[in-house]
């Protein structure tokens, strides 16, 4: 009865938008709603724990690249010299692109998430979306390789070089899922827009499984070639210079601006590969100023280039661009949206819904803090 | 629908928009293990408070602006149940009871399960079988929102005190007329002060034709063929008039009463005599002078009269309804004080021929009571006079005329919309019902549907729309541009 419920779902690809130029033919691999699909199978008519619903930061993800590896050598003196940036205002075309998952639940066998994609794109003073989702999917033990199999099918690679199968963990599943689909929209952009700004949410910082240097390197490559230049903004840095947040750098310096931190060595991991150049951007008045990678395949001047377009033509609110913040906003779970997708489930799979009891608050009643996991 | 939280004697409930409740409908909230249900009613039904809903709104709201478009592809449609859980509902509901084996009782002094109820609407006729307010002699008084038909006990209105209330234009009048025309079919005598000459025409269909109760409606217009010799008046019903509807002196009432009396004792009751009585009067000049000038208003009525040709007899018009009828008081051209001597002239007549069974009983309609009733009758009407069988309904859009002692006794409540606050809060103190279910539904009531409170339901509020009725309508504004 599961199964037919499902074989029900009606589900097209992407229709045609008023993308800029060759966005229009964007669609959505069809793999990623079935494998959605087929995971939902798995689930038989049983119960549905409600999770402890943590907020955004406590939802479980891999760690980021930065954060953990990146470190910058703390020998040298740095000398760093604020870059003027004037607005270039040319229409050139912005597209952000940004995905969410949110764990939904448990069962008995697995977890169930869900992803949720949003381009946003500016063109012609007037701002576009396009949303994806919410695709649910049920993680079990059984189905995790025909999640690694779609991994490593979309990895962009012929022949992966990464081994999937013992480290994905179901915890991080919602995150990795969503780092695939972001993948191949960023890619789906690269390639079907020319002289466009692509932005990012996050850094070019490459060499795990989810950010394959390879695969990065022809995202960049793709873009390049067709005169596309992706800007990285990464919101909250910890990535420090002699002891002092990057972003520290740059508060005396007068809007805006960038200033560049390339040049000083940097203590890396083996795998990890700094594909972006790192700049500190303040890209208008207020408190806030961001890390930004942009292709460290382009010289300087397109680089500077590229960000006064940024400036000439989205809005930006405390240094942060309007396409990316709504980006981000569209894709984004609100618990509402959780309460929906969990009935949805509930509806179409039998599902009972049942509160998990919360350890914490069970053993430590006011004190138990935090998510229960 | 879920059963989510009880506070004192409300009771929310969770439902979704598909579950299609409105204010007024009534619900039931099983227990399958107690083998009861509460009988709730929805007094408001508001949105739910979920989670993240203002970011949601914030979110969509930016889509409908201009400087943003776009769409959604969700091929599994998970969107139609976030919509769902965006417009859910929280149904405020008043406890009214319970249910067991198929028997409503008032006791609502258990709870039922949150996790295992089960909530479902109970159509109200199906509360109306439960109430038995249909069985014995049933007015067919409207639908209700199920489309099914609404009968109410016509002994609910038997030696009570009614009021129909609500705003202008939303069928006060209109359900009065239902009334009276119900009372009539079961033989009923009725009489209606009609302020505005709207019942006038209730003896005829909607276009112009004599209706099945044409005969048994009587009106009778003061001055014209309601008139009425001095004889058949007792004297204190004319110091009444003299007192409280001319505002005659204590002193000139007494030499008043002397005059009655001598004429009265020499079979010379009429106006003329009366005059020349007062004329040849040896009395203070001032004293006669007030007599004086009350005879001349009394004349100018027009509502007294010394042929007998002219004049009726109440005892006869009674008689013409003794088993079912209606004399409308059509007082539509009468002046304030002449209504006001009309009114007293007929209540006094009325507590006369009840105190000697000359009739058993008369349901009373008084239109807008407050423009011809003097301060003292209101309490009379309730207490006294209802004793003798006078049983009023009063009909007004101005609910704060009738006080609130009067609410407070009032046996049944015909409540129709109301939006001023006011008004709401006066009609609220009526003592058969919580001031929140008065408030809410009352507010929203759309024309021509009617709450009914009281005894006429055993006090379960029920929401219905009045039927309709085959009459000519006389109380519409009368415009200048159409």
């Amino acid at each position: 009865m599961v199964n037919l419920l499902i074989e029900q779902y009606q589900y097209t690809t992407t229709p045609k938008y008023n993308f800029p130029h060759s966005i229009q033919d964007l669609q959505l691999p069809q793999q990623f709603i079935e494998l959605s699909l087929r995971t939902l199978r798995n689930i038989k008519n049983g119960k549905l724990f409600q999770p402890y619903i943590p907020t955004q930061s406590e939802n479980p993800t891999t760690p980021t690249l930065e954060e953990t590896t990146l470190l910058f050598n703390r020998s040298t003196q740095p000398k760093l010299k604020p870059i003027p940036l004037k607005p270039i205002r040319d229409e050139t075309p912005i597209i952000a692109v940004d995905v969410s998952s949110m764990k939904i639940g448990e069962t008995e066998i697995g977890i169930l998430c869900a992803i949720r994609a949003a381009i946003v794109w500016k063109q012609k003073q007037q701002y576009h979306y396009l949303r994806l989702g919410p695709f649910p999917f049920h993680i079990t033990d059984e189905n995790r390789n025909e999640v690694y199999h779609l991994f490593r099918q979309y990895s962009f690679l012929e022949q992966p070089t990464l081994d999937y199968t013992n480290t994905l963990s179901l915890i991080y599943a919602p995150t990795r899922l969503g780092s695939l689909l972001e993948r191949w929209l960023q890619m789906d952009i690269a390639v079907q827009t020319r002289n466009s700004l692509i932005l990012w949410d996050g850094s070019l910082t490459a060499g795990t499984q989810d950010f394959p240097v390879a695969v990065m390197s022809q995202l960049l490559e793709t873009a390049r070639s067709r005169f596309n230049t992706i800007l990285a903004f990464t919101k909250n840095t910890r990535l420090r210079l002699l002891g002092h947040c990057l972003t520290d750098y740059i508060h005396k310096c007068t809007p805006p601006c960038l200033l560049e931190i390339n040049g000083y060595p940097m203590a890396l991991s083996n795998a990890l590969r700094l594909l972006g150049n790192i700049y500190v951007a303040k890209l208008s008045e207020g408190n806030c100023s961001f890390r930004l990678d942009i292709d460290r395949k382009l010289p300087l001047e397109k680089a500077v280039e590229a960000t006064g377009r940024l400036m000439g033509n989205d809005v930006l609110l405390q240094s942060y661009p309007e396409t990316l913040r709504l980006a981000h906003i569209y894709s984004t779970f609100t618990a509402n949206e959780v309460i929906g997708i969990q009935r949805f489930l509930a509806r179409t799979h039998r599902l009972k819904i049942v509160t998990k009891p919360n350890v914490r608050k069970l053993l430590f009643g006011p004190f138990g803090k935090g998510p229960e996991n | 629908m879920r059963l989510y939280r009880k506070e004192g004697n409300t009771i929310q409930i969770l439902c979704f928009p598909n579950e299609r409740v409105e204010k007024g409908d009534y619900l039931q909230v099983e227990d399958p293990k107690k083998e009861k249900a509460l009988l709730i009613q929805v007094i408001d039904v508001q949105f739910a408070n979920i989670p993240g809903i203002m970011e949601e709104l914030l979110r969509d709201s930016t889509n409908n602006s201009d400087d943003i478009n776009g769409r959604d592809l969700d091929p599994l449609d998970v969107a139609s149940q976030i919509t769902l859980i965006q417009d859910a509902r929280l149904l405020l509901c008043k406890i009214r009871g319970t249910i067991q084996n198929g028997k409503l009782s008032v006791s609502s002094d258990w709870l039922p399960s949150r996790s295992k109820s089960i909530t479902k609407k109970l159509p109200t006729q199906t509360l109306a079988t439960l109430l038995k307010i249909n069985e014995k002699m049933p007015i067919y008084v409207g639908e209700t929102k199920e489309f099914s038909p609404l009968k109410v006990d016509v002994t609910a209105l038997d030696g009570k005190l009614n009021i129909v209330t609500g705003k202008k234009g939303t069928g006060k009048s209109h359900f009065s007329k239902l009334l009276v025309l119900s009372l009539i079919d079961y033989g009923a005598p009725i009489v209606v002060l009609d302020l505005n000459g709207e019942y006038t025409h209730l003896g005829y269909t909607s276009n112009g034709k004599e209706s099945e109760h044409y005969a048994k409606i009587h009106v009778l217009t003061p001055a014209s063929n309601f008139k009425v010799m001095l004889s058949q008046i007792k004297l204190r019903v004319m110091i009444n008039i003299l007192i409280h509807a001319l505002n005659l002196p204590g002193t000139s009432a007494q030499e008043f009463r002397r005059i009655w009396r001598f004429l009265r004792e020499h079979t010379k009751l009429s106006l003329h005599e009366l005059g020349e009585a007062i004329r040849n009067r040896q009395c203070n000049h001032h004293v006669k002078d007030a007599l004086f000038s009350r005879y001349y208003t009394l004349i100018n009525s027009g509502f007294f009269t010394d042929n007998p040709d002219d004049a009726i007899t109440l005892e006869d018009c009674f008689e013409k309804i003794q088993t079912g009828g209606v004399l409308i008081i059509n007082l539509r051209d009468t002046s304030f004080v002449d209504r006001q001597i009309v009114v007293e002239y007929l209540l006094g007549k009325l507590v006369e021929m009840l105190s000697c069974w000359k009739i058993k009983a008369v349901f009373l309609f008084a239109e807008e009571a407050h423009l011809y009733l003097r301060e003292t009758y209101w309490n009379d009407i309730v207490t006294r006079m209802r004793h003798f069988g006078v049983f009023t309904t009063f009909v007004t859009n101005q609910p704060d005329t009738i006080r609130e002692n009067i609410y407070r006794q009032a046996d049944n409540i015909f409540l129709f919309n109301f939006t001023n606050e006011h008004d709401l809060e006066t009609v609220s103190r009526a003592a058969k019902v919580d001031s929140e279910t008065v408030k809410s539904i009352a507010r929203d009531l759309p024309p021509q549907h009617c709450l009914l409170l009281g005894m006429a339901v055993k006090d379960f509020p029920i929401v219905v729309k009045v039927r309709a009725l085959d009459v000519q309508t006389m109380g519409q504004t009368r415009l200048f541009f159409t």
